[in-house]
């Protein structure tokens, strides 16, 4: 195993709307034997909501310098927090006058480029390695998944760590533990889940979250496992409101892979958050062998 | 209908693409493998990201800056990834937003969508907190989108009635939110704020106006 410790970017629904999958990133890191250091005091990456990029990368600029004083490579199990940092990360290692730039802003800002910024999914399957993940493993998950992986895990291209059309990261994870891949669900694993129109045009946001959910239950999962916080919201979080506002029933349970992935290495439900996903999860804990 | 070619703004490419994101627009060749596998062309009819890029290109100005669509475009990259020009259209969209938000505020456009009165709260949150605090962004959206205050608070309990109390009874939201007694219902804040603050004055819509 190539990597032992690294700084540790939660992203701001880790203290709210994603907190299980806070607790289950943590849980399941110090199960592996990687240590994680918070970015102490980080900041806000900018979401999808801050539009100017010089705004994102002077942002990103102060949470990469904190763990660059540590000489830490950084790790976010959110996708958009992971293509803010990345991108920008991007930007100021190929910019030298956007540095002096920001450097004459704040001090605080004065970022050199000399570490990386990684998302849970690849540190996983290829820092950690597969191998090193089963020698660890405790239980079997025998669970029906439909993998969904949303937007920046595959694209935009400079930034992306997997396949854009057919990402995988994921469904290895799920097959290493003892878990199904389920058939008929791969168009749907990078198509939007609508999460960025909720607060301005929740009829759009609804109809797309409802596809993926829709297709996970007729390909027969169990359940949908993710990797994004905003992905949590709008397919668990809103899926009573989906179910609702649309008059349909789906109770298709969400969970992160950080959760089914600690399940399998044998970590208590409980410090997984699996108590804090909003459709119910206790029928896939009784799938845990 | 047909183009009033006098009415073009020949200089509008230029414009689009001296804003960060837009560089690469003049590449585009009409290919239309952008709309073909956009995930709201799917669902809203008419929308169509390859005419945005053809009517920017022709200087459709105003006809561009005006239409409702640029703001439902999710920014989810895929017509980017897929682009075999490499016009980077998500990115360009963002270019666009960011010139109508300009022309709004010199009093020359009105934007038909709350979208940028949503991604100011969010900003105006982030440069106070440093942090999103959900609930304060709700609080400053909501009155802000419906024109009152009164008004504000109603839409936002309906469209948080049900949610908000799931999230609530899950520990993730209101008093006992976030795992301790007081997260979620008050704002979790940054020591250095005051560099959240330099940041957007700089190099925010806010530093431009100076
Ligand atoms: S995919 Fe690219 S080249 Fe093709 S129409 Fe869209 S922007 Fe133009
Ligand atoms: S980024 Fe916008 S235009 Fe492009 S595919 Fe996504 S929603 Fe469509």
């Amino acid at each position: 195993m190539s990597v032992n410790k690294l700084a540790y970017y939660p992203g701001c629904p880790s203290e709210a709307t994603a907190i299980e999958q806070h607790m289950s990133t943590e849980a399941v890191f110090e199960k592996l034997g990687v240590e994680l250091v918070e970015v102490e005091d980080w900041n806000c990456c900018g979401a999808a909501e801050v539009e100017d990029p010089r705004v994102v990368y002077a942002l990103n600029a102060r949470n990469l310098a904190i763990a660059e004083k540590e000489d830490l490579d950084i790790v976010t199990p959110c996708s958009i927090c992971y293509y803010n940092l990345e991108r920008s990360n991007k930007a100021l290692r190929a910019d030298e006058a956007l540095r002096t730039k920001l450097r004459g802003i704040d001090s605080s800002l004065d970022y050199n480029g000399t570490i990386k910024t990684k998302h849970v999914l690849d540190v996983f399957v290829n820092d950690i390695g597969l191998d090193e993940i089963s020698s660890k493993l405790e239980k079997k998950v025998n669970v029906k998944v439909a993998p969904y992986y949303g937007c920046y895990i595959g694209r935009p291209p400079e930034t992306a760590f997997d396949d854009p059309d057919n990402p995988v990261l994921m469904d290895k994870l799920i097959e290493l533990i003892g878990g199904e891949i389920v058939p008929n669900f791969n168009y749907m694993k990078t198509v939007c889940c609508g999460g960025p129109l909720m607060m301005t045009r929740g009829d759009i946001a609804f109809d797309m979250a409802r596809k993926i959910l829709d297709v996970a239950k007729n390909a027969g999962a169990d359940c949908i496992s993710l990797a994004c916080p905003l992905c949590g919201m709008m397919l668990d979080g809103k899926q009573a409101d989906i179910e609702k506002a649309l008059d349909v029933t789906i109770g298709m349970p969400v969970v992160y892979i950080t959760q089914l992935l600690g399940l399998a290495l044998g970590i208590e439900p409980k410090k997984l958050g699996l108590n804090k996903n909003a459709v119910d999860t206790k029928e896939i804990l009784g799938m845990v062998v | 209908m047909p183009i009033k070619t006098w009415e073009l703004d020949p200089n509008f490419k230029n414009e689009i693409m001296s804003e960060a994101g837009g560089e690469r627009l003049a590449s585009c060749f009409q290919c239309s493998t952008c709309t073909l596998g956009c995930p709201i062309a799917e669902i809203v009819p008419g929308y169509n990201p390859r005419k945005i890029i053809q009517m920017s290109l022709l200087g459709m100005r105003d006809e561009v800056l005006s239409n409702p669509d640029l703001w439902i475009c999710l920014i989810c990259q895929t017509c980017t990834a897929r682009c075999p020009q490499d016009v980077r259209i998500a990115d360009v969209m963002g270019a666009l937003r960011r010139i109508a938000e300009r022309e709004e505020e010199a009093g020359k456009l009105k934007i038909d969508s709350p979208r940028p009165l949503f991604d100011k709260a969010f900003q105006h949150q982030l440069k106070k907190f440093g942090r999103l605090y959900d609930m304060g962004l709700a609080m400053e959206y909501y009155p802000k989108k419906e024109g009152s205050f009164i008004k504000g608070m109603l839409a936002m309990m309906k469209d948080y009635k049900d949610f908000g109390m799931r999230m609530f009874l899950k520990g993730k939201m209101g008093p006992l939110g976030g795992g301790s007694p007081v997260k979620g219902m008050l704002a979790s804040k940054i020591k250095q704020k005051d560099v959240m603050k330099k940041i957007f004055e700089e190099l925010g819509e806010e530093g431009k106006e100076k």
